[in-house]
Protein backbone atom coordinates (compact mmCIF):
# COMPACT_ATOMS: atom_id res chain seq x y z
CA UNK A 1 0.00 0.00 0.00
CA UNK A 2 2.69 2.60 0.88
CA UNK A 3 4.47 1.72 -2.39
CA UNK A 4 1.24 2.28 -4.33
CA UNK A 5 0.64 5.60 -2.54
CA UNK A 6 4.20 6.79 -3.15
CA UNK A 7 4.21 6.09 -6.89
CA UNK A 8 4.43 8.73 -9.58
CA UNK A 9 2.13 6.54 -11.66
CA UNK A 10 -0.65 7.21 -9.14
CA UNK A 11 0.05 10.94 -9.45
CA UNK A 12 -0.37 10.78 -13.24
CA UNK A 13 -3.61 8.79 -12.90
CA UNK A 14 -4.97 11.32 -10.37
CA UNK A 15 -4.01 14.24 -12.65
CA UNK A 16 -5.82 12.56 -15.55
CA UNK A 17 -8.90 11.86 -13.41
CA UNK A 18 -9.01 15.43 -12.06
CA UNK A 19 -8.55 16.82 -15.58
CA UNK A 20 -11.46 14.69 -16.82
CA UNK A 21 -13.65 15.87 -13.93
CA UNK A 22 -12.79 19.55 -14.52
CA UNK A 23 -13.44 19.33 -18.27
CA UNK A 24 -16.72 17.49 -17.74
CA UNK A 25 -17.86 19.88 -14.98
CA UNK A 26 -17.02 23.12 -16.82
CA UNK A 27 -18.01 22.13 -20.37
CA UNK A 28 -20.73 19.50 -20.18
CA UNK A 29 -22.27 19.27 -16.71
CA UNK A 30 -25.29 21.48 -15.98
CA UNK A 31 -26.35 20.64 -12.47
CA UNK A 32 -25.13 20.78 -8.91
CA UNK A 33 -21.31 21.04 -9.13
CA UNK A 34 -19.45 17.83 -8.36
CA UNK A 35 -16.91 19.57 -6.13
CA UNK A 36 -19.04 18.98 -3.02
CA UNK A 37 -19.46 15.24 -3.57
CA UNK A 38 -17.76 12.63 -1.35
CA UNK A 39 -16.00 10.99 -4.33
CA UNK A 40 -14.41 14.31 -5.33
CA UNK A 41 -13.25 14.78 -1.72
CA UNK A 42 -11.80 11.25 -1.89
CA UNK A 43 -9.83 12.24 -5.00
CA UNK A 44 -8.41 15.27 -3.15
CA UNK A 45 -7.54 13.13 -0.13
CA UNK A 46 -5.81 10.56 -2.34
CA UNK A 47 -3.83 13.33 -4.09
CA UNK A 48 -2.67 14.75 -0.74
CA UNK A 49 -1.71 11.23 0.46
CA UNK A 50 0.16 10.60 -2.81
CA UNK A 51 2.12 13.87 -2.59
CA UNK A 52 2.93 13.27 1.11
CA UNK A 53 3.97 9.65 0.49
CA UNK A 54 6.21 10.61 -2.47
CA UNK A 55 7.92 13.30 -0.35
CA UNK A 56 8.36 10.94 2.62
CA UNK A 57 9.82 8.30 0.29
CA UNK A 58 12.51 10.71 -0.84
CA UNK A 59 12.91 11.90 2.74
CA UNK A 60 15.53 14.46 3.63
CA UNK A 61 17.59 13.48 0.57
CA UNK A 62 15.24 15.61 -1.51
CA UNK A 63 16.18 19.27 -2.09
CA UNK A 64 14.59 21.74 0.34
CA UNK A 65 12.63 23.40 -2.49
CA UNK A 66 10.93 20.13 -3.42
CA UNK A 67 10.10 19.35 0.21
CA UNK A 68 8.61 22.80 0.87
CA UNK A 69 6.61 22.83 -2.37
CA UNK A 70 5.11 19.40 -1.77
CA UNK A 71 4.51 20.06 1.95
CA UNK A 72 2.76 23.31 0.96
CA UNK A 73 0.46 21.43 -1.42
CA UNK A 74 -0.51 18.95 1.31
CA UNK A 75 -1.18 21.84 3.73
CA UNK A 76 -3.37 23.64 1.13
CA UNK A 77 -5.42 20.48 0.55
CA UNK A 78 -5.70 20.02 4.36
CA UNK A 79 -6.89 23.65 4.61
CA UNK A 80 -9.47 22.97 1.90
CA UNK A 81 -10.84 20.11 4.02
CA UNK A 82 -10.95 22.34 7.14
CA UNK A 83 -12.84 24.96 5.07
CA UNK A 84 -15.17 22.29 3.71
CA UNK A 85 -16.02 21.06 7.20
CA UNK A 86 -16.23 24.34 9.14
CA UNK A 87 -16.79 27.14 6.66
CA UNK A 88 -19.86 29.30 7.14
CA UNK A 89 -21.15 31.48 4.31
CA UNK A 90 -24.53 33.17 4.02
CA UNK A 91 -26.13 36.21 2.44
CA UNK A 92 -27.29 39.04 4.68
CA UNK A 93 -29.87 41.37 3.08
CA UNK A 94 -29.97 44.80 4.75
CA UNK A 95 -32.39 47.72 4.60
CA UNK A 96 -31.57 51.11 6.09
CA UNK A 97 -33.01 51.52 9.58
CA UNK A 98 -33.86 47.82 10.01
CA UNK A 99 -31.26 45.89 12.08
CA UNK A 100 -30.85 42.33 10.81
CA UNK A 101 -29.29 39.16 12.20
CA UNK A 102 -30.74 36.52 9.87
CA UNK A 103 -28.57 35.36 7.00
CA UNK A 104 -29.58 32.99 4.24
CA UNK A 105 -27.85 30.23 2.31
CA UNK A 106 -29.78 28.19 -0.21
CA UNK A 107 -33.13 27.54 1.40
CA UNK A 108 -31.79 27.75 4.97
CA UNK A 109 -31.66 30.70 7.34
CA UNK A 110 -29.14 31.28 10.14
CA UNK A 111 -29.23 33.59 13.14
CA UNK A 112 -25.92 35.44 13.44
CA UNK A 113 -24.38 36.11 16.90
CA UNK A 114 -24.60 39.85 16.13
CA UNK A 115 -26.98 42.31 14.52
CA UNK A 116 -26.10 44.53 11.58
CA UNK A 117 -27.75 47.87 10.83
CA UNK A 118 -27.30 49.54 7.46
CA UNK A 119 -26.79 53.20 8.27
CA UNK A 120 -26.07 54.32 4.73
CA UNK A 121 -25.48 52.80 1.32
CA UNK A 122 -23.33 54.79 -1.11
CA UNK A 123 -22.56 54.49 -4.79
CA UNK A 124 -19.49 56.41 -5.98
CA UNK A 125 -19.14 57.32 -9.65
CA UNK A 126 -15.85 58.19 -11.34
CA UNK A 127 -17.52 61.36 -12.60
CA UNK A 128 -21.06 62.67 -12.30
CA UNK A 129 -23.07 60.89 -15.04
CA UNK A 130 -24.66 63.02 -17.76
CA UNK A 131 -28.09 62.50 -19.30
CA UNK A 132 -28.42 62.93 -23.07
CA UNK A 133 -31.56 63.62 -25.06
CA UNK A 134 -31.46 61.74 -28.36
CA UNK A 135 -33.94 62.56 -31.14
CA UNK A 136 -34.08 59.99 -33.94
CA UNK A 137 -36.06 61.03 -37.02
CA UNK A 138 -35.95 58.25 -39.61
CA UNK A 139 -32.34 57.36 -38.80
CA UNK A 140 -31.16 60.96 -38.49
CA UNK A 141 -30.01 61.24 -34.87
CA UNK A 142 -29.38 64.41 -32.93
CA UNK A 143 -27.91 64.38 -29.41
CA UNK A 144 -28.35 67.16 -26.80
CA UNK A 145 -27.25 67.63 -23.20
CA UNK A 146 -30.52 67.09 -21.32
CA UNK A 147 -30.76 70.17 -19.12
CA UNK A 148 -34.01 71.59 -17.82
CA UNK A 149 -35.41 74.29 -20.15
CA UNK A 150 -33.78 72.89 -23.30
CA UNK A 151 -36.01 73.29 -26.37
CA UNK A 152 -35.46 71.15 -29.47
CA UNK A 153 -37.29 71.56 -32.78
CA UNK A 154 -37.87 68.27 -34.64
CA UNK A 155 -37.83 68.37 -38.47
CA UNK A 156 -41.46 67.14 -38.47
CA UNK A 157 -42.50 70.38 -36.73
CA UNK A 158 -43.42 71.43 -33.20
CA UNK A 159 -41.09 71.53 -30.20
CA UNK A 160 -39.75 69.23 -27.53
CA UNK A 161 -38.97 70.91 -24.22
CA UNK A 162 -37.16 69.36 -21.26
CA UNK A 163 -39.26 70.09 -18.17
CA UNK A 164 -37.44 68.05 -15.53
CA UNK A 165 -34.72 65.48 -15.05
CA UNK A 166 -34.49 63.01 -12.14
CA UNK A 167 -31.70 60.62 -11.23
CA UNK A 168 -33.82 58.03 -9.43
CA UNK A 169 -37.46 58.20 -10.52
CA UNK A 170 -40.06 57.53 -7.87
CA UNK A 171 -43.75 58.27 -7.48
CA UNK A 172 -45.68 58.95 -4.27
CA UNK A 173 -49.15 57.75 -3.31
CA UNK A 174 -50.36 61.21 -4.38
CA UNK A 175 -48.91 60.59 -7.89
CA UNK A 176 -46.14 63.14 -7.35
CA UNK A 177 -42.82 62.40 -9.02
CA UNK A 178 -39.93 62.47 -6.56
CA UNK A 179 -36.24 61.71 -6.67
CA UNK A 180 -35.89 58.58 -4.51
CA UNK A 181 -32.13 58.90 -4.08
CA UNK A 182 -29.18 60.89 -5.34
CA UNK A 183 -27.93 57.90 -7.33
CA UNK A 184 -28.56 57.35 -11.05
CA UNK A 185 -30.57 54.18 -10.46
CA UNK A 186 -33.65 55.00 -12.55
CA UNK A 187 -32.90 58.16 -14.56
CA UNK A 188 -35.78 59.82 -16.36
CA UNK A 189 -36.52 63.05 -18.21
CA UNK A 190 -39.92 64.75 -18.45
CA UNK A 191 -40.64 66.26 -21.87
CA UNK A 192 -43.30 68.64 -23.14
CA UNK A 193 -43.99 67.69 -26.75
CA UNK A 194 -45.92 70.34 -28.71
CA UNK A 195 -47.18 69.64 -32.24
CA UNK A 196 -50.23 70.74 -34.25
CA UNK A 197 -51.64 72.78 -31.37
CA UNK A 198 -51.52 69.79 -28.98
CA UNK A 199 -49.25 69.39 -25.96
CA UNK A 200 -48.24 66.15 -24.28
CA UNK A 201 -46.15 65.57 -21.19
CA UNK A 202 -44.10 62.36 -21.26
CA UNK A 203 -41.57 60.70 -18.99
CA UNK A 204 -38.73 59.04 -20.91
CA UNK A 205 -36.71 56.48 -18.94
CA UNK A 206 -33.07 55.53 -19.58
CA UNK A 207 -33.69 51.89 -18.68
CA UNK A 208 -36.96 51.51 -20.64
CA UNK A 209 -36.20 53.10 -24.03
CA UNK A 210 -39.11 51.50 -25.91
CA UNK A 211 -41.85 52.73 -23.56
CA UNK A 212 -43.39 55.38 -25.88
CA UNK A 213 -42.34 53.85 -29.19
CA UNK A 214 -44.85 54.59 -31.98
CA UNK A 215 -46.72 57.28 -30.03
CA UNK A 216 -44.63 60.14 -31.45
CA UNK A 217 -43.62 60.99 -35.05
CA UNK A 218 -39.98 60.49 -33.96
CA UNK A 219 -38.02 58.28 -31.54
CA UNK A 220 -36.70 59.86 -28.37
CA UNK A 221 -34.22 58.34 -25.91
CA UNK A 222 -32.53 59.38 -22.67
CA UNK A 223 -29.20 57.51 -22.43
CA UNK A 224 -26.55 58.15 -19.79
CA UNK A 225 -22.90 58.95 -20.39
CA UNK A 226 -19.95 58.30 -18.04
CA UNK A 227 -22.11 56.35 -15.58
CA UNK A 228 -19.24 54.03 -14.58
CA UNK A 229 -19.42 53.09 -10.91
CA UNK A 230 -16.25 53.42 -8.87
CA UNK A 231 -17.33 51.73 -5.65
CA UNK A 232 -20.26 50.44 -3.61
CA UNK A 233 -20.03 51.16 0.10
CA UNK A 234 -22.24 50.14 3.01
CA UNK A 235 -21.83 51.99 6.28
CA UNK A 236 -22.93 49.51 8.95
CA UNK A 237 -23.20 49.34 12.74
CA UNK A 238 -22.63 45.95 14.35
CA UNK A 239 -23.72 44.87 17.83
CA UNK A 240 -22.90 41.50 19.34
CA UNK A 241 -24.88 39.65 22.03
CA UNK A 242 -22.33 40.65 24.71
CA UNK A 243 -22.86 44.32 23.87
CA UNK A 244 -19.71 44.87 21.78
CA UNK A 245 -20.43 47.46 19.12
CA UNK A 246 -18.57 48.58 16.06
CA UNK A 247 -19.21 50.87 13.16
CA UNK A 248 -17.47 50.38 9.86
CA UNK A 249 -17.64 50.43 6.12
CA UNK A 250 -17.92 47.42 3.83
CA UNK A 251 -16.92 47.87 0.19
CA UNK A 252 -15.91 45.63 -2.69
CA UNK A 253 -12.32 44.53 -1.97
CA UNK A 254 -12.60 45.98 1.54
CA UNK A 255 -14.30 43.45 3.85
CA UNK A 256 -15.10 44.26 7.46
CA UNK A 257 -13.95 41.90 10.24
CA UNK A 258 -16.11 41.41 13.33
CA UNK A 259 -14.91 38.68 15.68
CA UNK A 260 -14.51 35.46 13.69
CA UNK A 261 -16.74 36.78 10.93
CA UNK A 262 -16.02 38.78 7.78
CA UNK A 263 -18.59 40.88 5.93
CA UNK A 264 -18.30 41.42 2.16
CA UNK A 265 -20.14 43.83 -0.10
CA UNK A 266 -21.96 41.57 -2.57
CA UNK A 267 -24.78 43.46 -4.23
CA UNK A 268 -27.35 46.20 -4.24
CA UNK A 269 -30.77 46.80 -5.72
CA UNK A 270 -30.96 49.30 -8.61
CA UNK A 271 -34.59 49.89 -7.63
CA UNK A 272 -33.87 50.61 -3.96
CA UNK A 273 -30.99 52.82 -2.77
CA UNK A 274 -31.70 51.79 0.84
CA UNK A 275 -30.84 48.14 0.25
CA UNK A 276 -27.50 46.38 0.37
CA UNK A 277 -26.60 42.70 0.17
CA UNK A 278 -23.63 41.49 2.23
CA UNK A 279 -22.01 38.07 2.39
CA UNK A 280 -21.04 36.87 5.86
CA UNK A 281 -18.32 34.26 6.16
CA UNK A 282 -16.36 32.48 8.85
CA UNK A 283 -13.57 30.25 7.58
CA UNK A 284 -10.93 28.86 9.95
CA UNK A 285 -9.36 26.88 7.13
CA UNK A 286 -8.19 29.99 5.31
CA UNK A 287 -5.14 30.42 7.58
CA UNK A 288 -4.14 26.81 7.02
CA UNK A 289 -4.41 27.47 3.26
CA UNK A 290 -2.35 30.66 3.53
CA UNK A 291 0.36 28.75 5.47
CA UNK A 292 0.40 26.27 2.59
CA UNK A 293 0.72 29.12 0.09
CA UNK A 294 3.78 30.47 1.93
CA UNK A 295 5.41 27.03 1.88
CA UNK A 296 4.61 26.61 -1.84
CA UNK A 297 6.05 30.01 -2.80
CA UNK A 298 9.20 29.41 -0.74
CA UNK A 299 9.51 25.97 -2.30
CA UNK A 300 9.11 27.34 -5.86
CA UNK A 301 11.73 30.00 -5.15
CA UNK A 302 14.28 27.44 -3.93
CA UNK A 303 13.36 25.03 -6.76
CA UNK A 304 14.03 27.75 -9.36
CA UNK A 305 17.44 28.54 -7.87
CA UNK A 306 18.67 25.00 -8.52
CA UNK B 1 -6.07 57.67 -26.83
CA UNK B 2 -4.38 58.06 -30.23
CA UNK B 3 -0.80 58.10 -28.91
CA UNK B 4 -0.90 54.70 -27.14
CA UNK B 5 -2.56 53.11 -30.18
CA UNK B 6 0.11 54.55 -32.49
CA UNK B 7 2.86 53.20 -30.24
CA UNK B 8 1.21 49.76 -30.03
CA UNK B 9 0.84 49.69 -33.83
CA UNK B 10 4.49 50.74 -34.16
CA UNK B 11 5.47 47.89 -31.84
CA UNK B 12 3.45 45.46 -34.00
CA UNK B 13 5.15 46.79 -37.16
CA UNK B 14 8.62 46.48 -35.58
CA UNK B 15 7.90 42.89 -34.49
CA UNK B 16 6.89 42.06 -38.06
CA UNK B 17 10.02 43.85 -39.31
CA UNK B 18 12.19 41.82 -36.90
CA UNK B 19 10.68 38.61 -38.26
CA UNK B 20 11.18 39.77 -41.86
CA UNK B 21 14.79 40.84 -41.24
CA UNK B 22 15.63 37.47 -39.67
CA UNK B 23 13.91 35.59 -42.51
CA UNK B 24 15.70 37.69 -45.15
CA UNK B 25 19.07 37.10 -43.45
CA UNK B 26 18.38 33.35 -43.32
CA UNK B 27 17.14 33.04 -46.92
CA UNK B 28 19.86 35.26 -48.42
CA UNK B 29 22.55 33.72 -46.16
CA UNK B 30 23.43 37.16 -44.79
CA UNK B 31 24.19 36.68 -41.08
CA UNK B 32 24.82 40.44 -40.64
CA UNK B 33 21.24 41.15 -41.78
CA UNK B 34 19.84 38.56 -39.37
CA UNK B 35 21.81 40.22 -36.55
CA UNK B 36 19.57 43.30 -36.90
CA UNK B 37 16.52 41.23 -35.86
CA UNK B 38 17.14 41.37 -32.06
CA UNK B 39 17.65 45.14 -32.22
CA UNK B 40 14.41 45.60 -34.15
CA UNK B 41 12.61 43.42 -31.61
CA UNK B 42 14.13 45.43 -28.75
CA UNK B 43 12.76 48.59 -30.38
CA UNK B 44 9.35 46.88 -30.61
CA UNK B 45 9.49 46.24 -26.87
CA UNK B 46 10.48 49.86 -26.19
CA UNK B 47 7.54 51.12 -28.30
CA UNK B 48 5.17 48.77 -26.47
CA UNK B 49 6.53 49.89 -23.09
CA UNK B 50 5.93 53.50 -24.08
CA UNK B 51 2.44 52.67 -25.39
CA UNK B 52 1.45 50.89 -22.17
CA UNK B 53 3.01 53.67 -20.10
CA UNK B 54 1.08 56.40 -21.92
CA UNK B 55 -2.12 54.35 -21.66
CA UNK B 56 -1.52 53.88 -17.89
CA UNK B 57 -0.87 57.59 -17.43
CA UNK B 58 -3.91 58.65 -19.49
CA UNK B 59 -6.30 56.25 -17.75
CA UNK B 60 -4.90 56.72 -14.25
CA UNK B 61 -4.86 52.95 -13.74
CA UNK B 62 -2.65 50.04 -14.83
CA UNK B 63 -3.53 48.71 -18.30
CA UNK B 64 -4.56 45.29 -16.97
CA UNK B 65 -8.34 45.51 -16.81
CA UNK B 66 -9.51 43.62 -19.89
CA UNK B 67 -8.30 40.99 -22.31
CA UNK B 68 -6.91 43.49 -24.82
CA UNK B 69 -4.73 45.12 -22.17
CA UNK B 70 -3.67 41.81 -20.62
CA UNK B 71 -2.67 40.49 -24.07
CA UNK B 72 -0.43 43.54 -24.60
CA UNK B 73 1.04 42.86 -21.14
CA UNK B 74 1.65 39.25 -22.17
CA UNK B 75 3.68 40.46 -25.17
CA UNK B 76 5.48 42.95 -22.90
CA UNK B 77 6.54 40.00 -20.67
CA UNK B 78 7.34 37.71 -23.60
CA UNK B 79 10.02 39.83 -25.26
CA UNK B 80 12.34 40.35 -22.23
CA UNK B 81 11.94 36.64 -21.38
CA UNK B 82 13.08 35.82 -24.92
CA UNK B 83 16.12 38.12 -24.60
CA UNK B 84 16.99 36.63 -21.21
CA UNK B 85 16.91 33.07 -22.53
CA UNK B 86 18.80 34.08 -25.71
CA UNK B 87 21.55 35.47 -23.50
CA UNK B 88 21.56 32.43 -21.20
CA UNK B 89 21.51 29.79 -23.95
CA UNK B 90 23.13 31.63 -26.86
CA UNK B 91 20.37 30.37 -29.20
CA UNK B 92 19.65 33.02 -31.85
CA UNK B 93 16.49 31.19 -32.99
CA UNK B 94 14.70 32.51 -29.89
CA UNK B 95 14.46 35.95 -31.52
CA UNK B 96 12.33 34.95 -34.56
CA UNK B 97 10.32 32.58 -32.36
CA UNK B 98 9.51 35.46 -29.97
CA UNK B 99 8.83 37.85 -32.87
CA UNK B 100 6.42 35.35 -34.43
CA UNK B 101 4.62 34.80 -31.12
CA UNK B 102 4.41 38.59 -30.55
CA UNK B 103 2.97 39.12 -34.06
CA UNK B 104 0.33 36.43 -33.49
CA UNK B 105 -0.67 37.99 -30.16
CA UNK B 106 -0.73 41.50 -31.65
CA UNK B 107 -3.01 40.12 -34.38
CA UNK B 108 -5.25 38.56 -31.73
CA UNK B 109 -5.30 41.81 -29.73
CA UNK B 110 -6.47 43.72 -32.82
CA UNK B 111 -9.67 41.62 -32.78
CA UNK B 112 -10.50 42.45 -29.15
CA UNK B 113 -12.50 45.31 -27.67
CA UNK B 114 -10.15 48.29 -27.14
CA UNK B 115 -12.67 50.56 -25.44
CA UNK B 116 -11.08 52.46 -22.56
CA UNK B 117 -13.15 52.16 -19.38
CA UNK B 118 -12.39 52.98 -15.77
CA UNK B 119 -11.75 50.09 -13.39
CA UNK B 120 -14.91 48.36 -12.18
CA UNK B 121 -15.20 48.08 -8.37
CA UNK B 122 -14.15 44.41 -8.32
CA UNK B 123 -10.81 45.25 -9.99
CA UNK B 124 -9.92 48.20 -7.75
CA UNK B 125 -7.30 46.38 -5.70
CA UNK B 126 -3.53 46.36 -5.27
CA UNK B 127 -3.62 42.64 -6.08
CA UNK B 128 -4.52 43.45 -9.71
CA UNK B 129 -0.95 44.24 -10.75
CA UNK B 130 0.80 41.27 -9.15
CA UNK B 131 -1.94 38.75 -10.07
CA UNK B 132 -2.32 39.75 -13.73
CA UNK B 133 1.38 40.39 -14.25
CA UNK B 134 2.42 36.99 -12.85
CA UNK B 135 -0.30 35.21 -14.86
CA UNK B 136 0.73 36.98 -18.09
CA UNK B 137 4.42 36.26 -17.39
CA UNK B 138 3.46 32.57 -17.01
CA UNK B 139 1.53 32.57 -20.29
CA UNK B 140 4.46 34.36 -21.99
CA UNK B 141 6.93 31.71 -20.79
CA UNK B 142 4.57 28.90 -21.84
CA UNK B 143 4.08 30.56 -25.26
CA UNK B 144 7.83 30.70 -25.80
CA UNK B 145 8.17 27.10 -24.59
CA UNK B 146 5.43 26.00 -27.01
CA UNK B 147 7.01 27.90 -29.91
CA UNK B 148 10.41 26.41 -29.06
CA UNK B 149 8.82 22.95 -28.78
CA UNK B 150 7.27 23.37 -32.25
CA UNK B 151 10.67 24.53 -33.54
CA UNK B 152 12.31 21.44 -31.99
CA UNK B 153 9.78 19.16 -33.68
CA UNK B 154 10.04 20.87 -37.08
CA UNK B 155 13.83 21.25 -37.17
CA UNK B 156 14.52 18.01 -35.27
CA UNK B 157 16.84 20.12 -33.18
CA UNK B 158 17.81 19.89 -29.52
CA UNK B 159 16.39 22.47 -27.16
CA UNK B 160 16.04 20.25 -24.12
CA UNK B 161 17.53 22.47 -21.42
CA UNK B 162 15.92 25.59 -22.88
CA UNK B 163 12.47 23.98 -22.94
CA UNK B 164 12.81 22.82 -19.35
CA UNK B 165 13.97 26.23 -18.11
CA UNK B 166 11.11 28.03 -19.83
CA UNK B 167 8.58 25.52 -18.50
CA UNK B 168 9.95 25.90 -14.97
CA UNK B 169 9.79 29.71 -15.25
CA UNK B 170 6.19 29.54 -16.53
CA UNK B 171 5.22 27.08 -13.79
CA UNK B 172 6.69 29.36 -11.09
CA UNK B 173 4.83 32.41 -12.44
CA UNK B 174 1.58 30.44 -12.80
CA UNK B 175 1.91 29.27 -9.17
CA UNK B 176 2.36 32.89 -8.09
CA UNK B 177 -0.62 33.93 -10.25
CA UNK B 178 -2.89 31.27 -8.73
CA UNK B 179 -1.77 32.02 -5.14
CA UNK B 180 -2.19 35.80 -5.49
CA UNK B 181 -5.52 35.32 -7.27
CA UNK B 182 -6.69 33.11 -4.44
CA UNK B 183 -5.74 35.66 -1.76
CA UNK B 184 -7.41 38.42 -3.78
CA UNK B 185 -10.57 36.29 -4.19
CA UNK B 186 -10.73 35.88 -0.40
CA UNK B 187 -10.61 39.68 -0.03
CA UNK B 188 -13.06 40.47 -2.80
CA UNK B 189 -15.55 37.59 -2.78
CA UNK B 190 -15.03 36.03 0.65
CA UNK B 191 -13.82 32.70 -0.71
CA UNK B 192 -10.23 31.75 -1.54
CA UNK B 193 -11.49 29.23 -4.08
CA UNK B 194 -14.91 29.26 -5.78
CA UNK B 195 -14.44 26.74 -8.62
CA UNK B 196 -15.07 29.55 -11.09
CA UNK B 197 -14.27 28.24 -14.65
CA UNK B 198 -11.15 30.44 -14.87
CA UNK B 199 -9.88 29.14 -11.53
CA UNK B 200 -10.68 25.55 -12.47
CA UNK B 201 -8.91 25.79 -15.84
CA UNK B 202 -5.91 27.53 -14.27
CA UNK B 203 -5.64 24.63 -11.82
CA UNK B 204 -6.02 22.19 -14.72
CA UNK B 205 -3.20 23.97 -16.60
CA UNK B 206 -1.05 23.93 -13.45
CA UNK B 207 -1.66 20.18 -13.01
CA UNK B 208 -0.83 19.57 -16.69
CA UNK B 209 2.54 21.34 -16.42
CA UNK B 210 3.21 19.64 -13.04
CA UNK B 211 2.60 16.28 -14.73
CA UNK B 212 4.84 17.32 -17.68
CA UNK B 213 7.69 18.25 -15.31
CA UNK B 214 7.29 14.93 -13.43
CA UNK B 215 7.21 13.00 -16.72
CA UNK B 216 10.51 14.59 -17.60
CA UNK B 217 11.88 13.42 -14.24
CA UNK B 218 10.83 9.92 -15.30
CA UNK B 219 12.96 10.28 -18.43
CA UNK B 220 10.51 11.59 -21.04
CA UNK B 221 12.71 13.89 -23.17
CA UNK B 222 13.28 15.19 -26.69
CA UNK B 223 10.40 15.05 -29.14
CA UNK B 224 7.99 13.47 -26.61
CA UNK B 225 8.58 16.26 -24.09
CA UNK B 226 8.11 18.84 -26.86
CA UNK B 227 4.80 17.23 -27.86
CA UNK B 228 3.63 17.21 -24.23
CA UNK B 229 4.45 20.93 -23.94
CA UNK B 230 2.40 21.66 -27.05
CA UNK B 231 -0.54 19.76 -25.54
CA UNK B 232 -0.16 21.70 -22.28
CA UNK B 233 -0.14 24.96 -24.26
CA UNK B 234 -3.56 24.07 -25.71
CA UNK B 235 -4.80 24.26 -22.11
CA UNK B 236 -3.13 27.65 -21.64
CA UNK B 237 -4.94 28.92 -24.75
CA UNK B 238 -8.25 27.56 -23.54
CA UNK B 239 -7.75 29.01 -20.05
CA UNK B 240 -6.88 32.42 -21.46
CA UNK B 241 -9.22 32.70 -24.47
CA UNK B 242 -11.66 29.77 -24.43
CA UNK B 243 -12.94 30.29 -20.89
CA UNK B 244 -13.64 33.98 -21.61
CA UNK B 245 -15.56 33.33 -24.80
CA UNK B 246 -17.29 30.03 -24.02
CA UNK B 247 -17.88 29.93 -20.27
CA UNK B 248 -19.42 32.47 -17.96
CA UNK B 249 -18.02 33.16 -14.52
CA UNK B 250 -16.64 35.71 -12.12
CA UNK B 251 -13.66 36.41 -14.43
CA UNK B 252 -15.88 37.71 -17.25
CA UNK B 253 -13.77 40.88 -17.65
CA UNK B 254 -10.44 39.00 -17.96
Amino acid sequence: MPKFLASLRLFFVLCALLAAVFVWQTLFHRGVPVYGTPWFAALGLLLAANIAACSLKRGLKAPAGHLLLHAGLVVVIAGAFVSRAHRFEAQLPLHTGRPADIAYHGGDSFRLPFTVSLEEFNIDYYREPRGRLVLDEGGHRRVFAAREGLVVRPASGGTVKVLRTVRDFGITSKSEVVEKSRYWLNPAVQLLVSAGGHERRLWIFSHFPGMHRGRLPFEVYYPLEQAEIRAFRSLVALRSADGTTRQGEVAVNRPLKFGDYSLYQTGYDPADAGYSLLTVTRDRGVWVVYSGFILILLGVLLWLRR
Amino acid sequence: MAAPMTLVNLSFALSLASLAVYAAGYVLSRPRLARAAPWTLALAWAALTAGLGVRWSAMGRPPLANQYESLLTLIWCLLPLAFYFRRRTGKEEIVPVAALAACLFFGGAALLDRTVRPLMPALRSNWLIVHVLSSMAAYAAFSLAAAAAAWTLLRRGEAEDFLLRLTKAGFAFLTLGIVTGSIWAETAWGAWWSWDPKETWSLLTWLAYAAALHLRLKGVKGRYFAMILLLCFVMVLFTYFGVNFLLSGMHSYA
